[in-house]
């Protein structure tokens, strides 16, 4: 009995040390302090050498199934570098100095521009592919990313108090923001059958125009003020704490928002896989005929869905602007949307993949601007390799389909 | 309220015509393209893509028929692309339509720096489409009517012929009812020996190549050169405009001319001065009457039955 | 097998990455000068055109190395302007008001670069020593232009085919950003100066970048009796010279000669020489004269403004137009003539 106890929490201590090396592995080199690897690759060390004995596994199969794991992906995206080497290299242009920038920009140099970028990424991704769980297509991600910025600069430009208050409220503010602008596709849908990727697009052109509207009440108009077409700063006891408080060493800019974002994805992965509400969501999505059967409520569902999605895209704006910008641009061309929905898409809607995936874009756009920067390729290949990366989905497809042709 | 009469005018409709040319094409496209039981939501890049080739061809020839052919071509290799990722690699209808807009933005961005050197705006072209207004004799005698549907550059022309053909196959050929099966019961098609596959690929491509037809007068007839995004969401314009429309031709024409109109009277609106708001709130109103159409419901929201399904043939 | 090729490849293509990024170092013999665009880039037929194309001449002439930089999102403006400080550049261009921030951030960790901000204005009291604002006086431009149109739409409209006797003229705007007000504060004041009873329209599109918006609108100036229509709306602009040639009424057009657009219908255009004062910056600069720490406004005094050639309307403008034109020259130049830069101070 006591053997059994001590065994157990052993184990529990064991689970603890490994999760704590992982965490302060990944917040060290989130900050830009690359030892913190080394602890990471000392807990996945001790993980794997704890499961191959739980499950009883030999190092070579756990190898080959993580192998076939990876093995679409990897494949998809080594592909599309391929090609697009070869289009860099047909426009005239070094495939082998740009990708070395890039890589070298992306991964540590400008590392801590590949975690800015995606911040919001992570956000819009998780909200899609949350959506696209319970079968719907929040499309309009972007126009929620707007609203949430919104309501972010909007109280903290009014509100001055105490951080530990007035940041928890703002992100429940931001959220409800976002959900509620989600209520009217939501109620279209399930009134009037009103497909919710027109809707929700249309309800992000209105946003994005609005915030130029709010913009210019909020500080930015271009008669009376001195910074047009840009809001006030919002009050520092508002702002995100950034990373060189603790790290010294990090970029200046870079702050807790990631660790929210991955907090979040973590929140969405339990949420769908180990609650009801979330069991219910997937089921709508996979089935709406079974669901019905069931006696589920398929719209009650459908609205839950719609407006969870709307309010965590929403937080994409809310991160922005209390973590890195402070205050409000019309930031027009920003794409979070389209992106967010790429992110989705490439991580299988899976939702701790949209951390990775939105890792690889962010990397994407910052290793493109080292590359454009020092080697003077443009920007645009960087958009060819990530619409090639999407074939990687196709990738998968056209794979089944070869092995189906090949078996008739 | 002369104000009335300095809007409501023969000019007005003639705009509203201009600016919902490109609507009406997109949206008979999706219509088409979703009455065959395929999803289309890519019609933003189809057009920007069309747009781009159609400005490319007539840049580089000199000749803006060239252009209409280098774009119809863009636009119908865009459908056919769709076609083969939903039909033959069974993709999610949506999801392919979303990659495939990504795709506009990031083909067109790239292929401006390779051919043009440089992002933005591409060189003007020589020639326009424009250039090539001519009167019909004697319908554009009539008048009101005359001088604005028979006053008007090609694309205008070719799609209010388009209209009437499309019209006429759909409802009278035995193509349009096997279109119509093919988004309906795309079973009972199979039993009568047609193929499902074939119909439906010819429908998806036929829609991109209407896409790219809307794209070319955007950057060949209105326009002068190819900008980037210079689409500006008329694509899901007219997604809004199809579904408003209830899924018929007749009905995506209407929406579509509501939406030009819409844009039409704005602009007018804001030149007259006659309410001092903000220049915003007159931008956000043809998205607004789209979503009020939409949901509103102008006609009742009835998708073909079998639209989104995968149909696998053998 | 396939397995080991695969990690193989896989291992390959990063350490060829990171191994290959040491290998960058060039000889570098000339001046680096960056130039950071705005989230346009390139191809705006506006700001960024007009600094490149003054870099491009001072590359061309084999004074100096281009590195330039567009962004992908705001958020690469800082690192954008910080990057190439690290890449040796002595000056950078940042162009566009929204770059305020990013300059007064970069400049104080970077007191060895000069940053000229494009389009940006500091406070002169607390502006680093090491950064440059450089605008235009874009009213002095367009006061020239509404000059010419108050005159040629009333008094000598009977002179081309394209002009009627409404005495509307008109203005095709992009956002109401400053450098646009100020155009068209300008116009009006310029109009107004020789023809009190005009009657100056309006319509902002929101957009720099729809040609088919800027064509409508100028269409319906058009229809409303506007029988010269300005454009101040970059790209969008492009369309006001198709509504031009469409309708056969006459354009203007600002920032650089866009007579070409539309030979037949385009009056001048209001020239404000982006491309020569980002020239003369850099001459400066390599001279070691350039004045950092302050605000520069490049207007007519300094030779940056001026109007087009009339081009197609040379034989058209009458001598009193021109001579009006020299008087109100002379009067800005003087200082009698105060043009104004808000709307605000012309009472719109």
């Amino acid at each position: 009995m006591i053997k059994e106890k001590t065994a157990n929490l052993q184990n529990k201590l064991i689970n603890f040390i490994i999760i704590a090396l992982f965490a302060i592995g990944t917040f060290f080199v989130i900050g830009g302090v690359f030892i913190g690897w080394s602890l990471i690759v000392i807990a996945l060390i001790f993980w794997t050498y704890r499961f191959l004995k739980q499950e009883d596994m030999k190092l070579k199969n756990f190898l080959n199934i993580i192998y076939l794991k990876i093995k679409f992906p990897a494949f998809g995206l080594l592909l599309s570098f391929l090609l697009g080497g070869i289009i860099m290299y047909i426009s005239g242009y070094n495939p082998i100095r740009s990708y070395g920038a890039m890589i070298y920009g992306g991964l540590i140099k400008n590392w801590h521009i590949t975690i800015l970028n995606s911040i919001p990424l992570i956000f819009t991704g998780l909200s899609i592919a949350l959506a696209f769980k319970g079968g719907l297509f929040n499309i309009g991600a972007e126009g929620q990313y707007y609203i949430g910025a919104m309501v972010a600069t909007w109280i903290g430009l009014r509100v001055n108090i105490s951080p530990f208050i007035i940041i928890p409220v703002i992100f429940i503010a931001g959220f409800m923001g976002g959900a509620l602008f989600n209520v009217i596709p939501a109620i279209l849908k399930i009134k009037k059958g009103a497909h919710e990727v027109v809707t929700t697009m249309m309800l992000a052109y209105i946003a994005a125009i609005l915030s130029s509207l709010f913009i210019k009440f909020n500080g930015g108009n271009p008669v009376t003020s001195k910074h047009a077409y840009i809001t006030d700063t919002i009050f520092e006891s508002a702002w995100l704490t950034k990373f060189d408080s603790i790290i010294p060493s990090a970029n200046y800019r870079l702050h807790i928002g990631i660790l929210l974002a991955i907090g979040l994805a973590i929140l969405v992965q339990f949420f769908l896989y180990r609650t009801r509400l979330g069991f219910l969501i997937r089921v709508v999505g996979e089935s709406p005929q079974t669901a019905k059967t069931q006696g589920i409520s398929v719209p009650k569902i459908i609205v839950l869905t719609l407006c969870l999605a709307g309010g965590i895209a929403a937080l994409a704006g809310v991160t922005q602007v209390l973590g890195l910008d402070h205050k409000m641009f019309e930031n027009l061309n920003a794409g979070y949307g389209w992106n967010g929905i790429a992110v989705a898409l490439l991580a299988n809607t899976s939702p701790i993949g949209v951390i990775f995936t939105a890792l690889l874009w962010g990397a994407l756009d910052a290793g493109g601007q080292y590359m454009a920067r020092t080697v003077q390729t443009p920007t645009s290949i960087v958009e060819i390799i990530k619409g090639l990366v999407l074939f990687l989905l196709l990738a998968k497809y056209l794979f089944t389909y070869l092995k189906k042709r090949r078996k008739v | 309220m002369n104000f009335i009469g300095s809007i409501i005018n023969t000019e007005f409709f003639i705009a509203a015509v201009r600016l919902s040319v490109p609507i009406i094409l997109a949206a008979v496209a999706a219509t088409i393209c979703e009455k065959a039981g395929i999803i289309n939501i890519a019609m933003e890049g189809m057009m920007l893509i069309g747009a781009f080739f159609a400005a490319w061809g007539a840049w580089l020839t000199g000749n803006p028929w060239i252009g209409l052919m280098f774009g119809i071509f863009a636009g119908t290799a865009m459908g056919l692309f769709h076609g083969w990722a939903t039909i033959d690699l069974h993709m999610n209808h949506v999801v392919s339509g979303a990659v495939i807009n990504i795709l506009g933005f990031g083909i067109t961005r790239y292929l401006m720096v390779l051919v043009f050197g440089h992002p933005g705006n591409s060189e003007q072209i020589p020639l326009s489409l424009a250039a090539f207004r001519f009167k019909i004799p004697l319908l554009n005698k009539i008048p009101f009517i005359g001088d604005i549907l028979f006053n008007q550059t090609p694309i205008v022309y070719l799609t209010i012929v388009l209209l009437f053909v499309i019209q006429w196959v759909l409802k009278r050929s035995a193509f349009g009812l096997h279109l119509h099966a093919a988004g309906e019961h795309p079973e009972v098609l199979a039993t009568l020996g047609i193929s499902v596959k074939k119909i439906r690929y010819i429908a998806v491509g036929f829609s991109g190549t209407l896409c790219g037809i809307a794209g070319a007068f955007l950057s060949i007839e209105n326009g002068l050169s190819f900008s980037e995004g210079m689409t500006s969401g008329r694509g899901f314009i007219a997604l809004g405009a199809n579904t408003a429309g209830g899924w018929s031709i007749i009905g995506s024409v209407i929406a579509s001319l509501f939406f030009g109109a819409v844009d039409a009277l704005a602009l007018r609106i804001q030149v007259l001065n006659i309410f001092d708001i903000y220049s915003e709130l007159f931008l956000i109103f043809p998205y607004v009457a789209a979503l009020i159409a939409v949901g509103g419901l102008v006609f009742k929201s009835n998708p073909p039955k079998a639209l989104g399904e995968d149909y696998q043939s053998e | 097998m396939k397995k080991v090729l695969f990690i193989f490849l896989a291992l390959a293509v990063v350490c060829g990455g990171l191994f290959a990024s040491g290998s960058q170092e060039k000889a570098d013999s000339k001046p680096i000068i960056g130039m950071a665009t705005d989230t346009n880039g390139l191809g705006d037929g506006s700001f960024n055109d007009g600094v490149y194309s003054g870099l491009k001449r001072a590359e061309d002439e084999g004074l100096i190395e281009i590195r330039l930089i567009e962004p992908t999102s705001m958020t690469d403006y800082v690192p954008n302007l910080s990057g190439l400080s690290e890449d040796g550049a002595g000056l950078i261009f940042a162009t566009g008001f929204l770059f305020y921030d990013a300059v007064l951030e970069v400049s104080e960790h970077y007191p060895e670069t000069v940053f000229a901000g494009i389009d940006l204005s500091f406070d002169p009291s607390t502006m680093p020593s090491n950064v440059i604002g450089i605008t235009w006086k874009e009213q002095e431009a367009s006061y020239l232009a509404g000059v010419v149109a108050g005159l040629m739409t009333d008094k000598y409209s009977n002179l081309s085919d394209k002009l009627n006797d409404k005495n509307v003229i008109g203005a095709v705007l992009g956002m109401d950003i400053p450098p646009v007000e100020r155009y068209i504060v300008g116009f009006t004041q310029g109009a107004k100066s020789v023809n009190p009873d005009i009657e100056v329209l309006s319509v902002v599109t929101g957009t720099f970048t729809d040609q088919a918006k800027g064509k409508e609108a100028a269409i319906a100036l058009s229809e409303q009796g506007a029988d010269i229509v300005i454009q101040l709306a970059g790209l969008t602009g492009i369309g006001v010279f198709n509504a031009a040639q469409e309708k056969g009424f006459a354009a203007m057009g600002c920032d650089i000669d866009q007579s070409f657009l539309a030979k037949a219908n385009t009056i001048t255009s209001a020239r404000k020489g982006i491309s020569e004062a980002t020239y003369l910056t850099i001459k400066n600069y390599l001279s070691g004269d350039l004045k950092s720490g302050s605000n520069s406004e490049f207007g007519l005094a300094e030779g940056a403004i001026n109007l087009a050639p009339f081009n197609d309307f040379e034989d058209i403008i009458p001598l009193e137009v021109r001579e009006a034109v020299e008087k109100a020259k002379a009067g800005i130049l003087d200082g009698s003539i105060n043009v104004y830069s808000t709307r605000a101070e012309l009472g719109m």
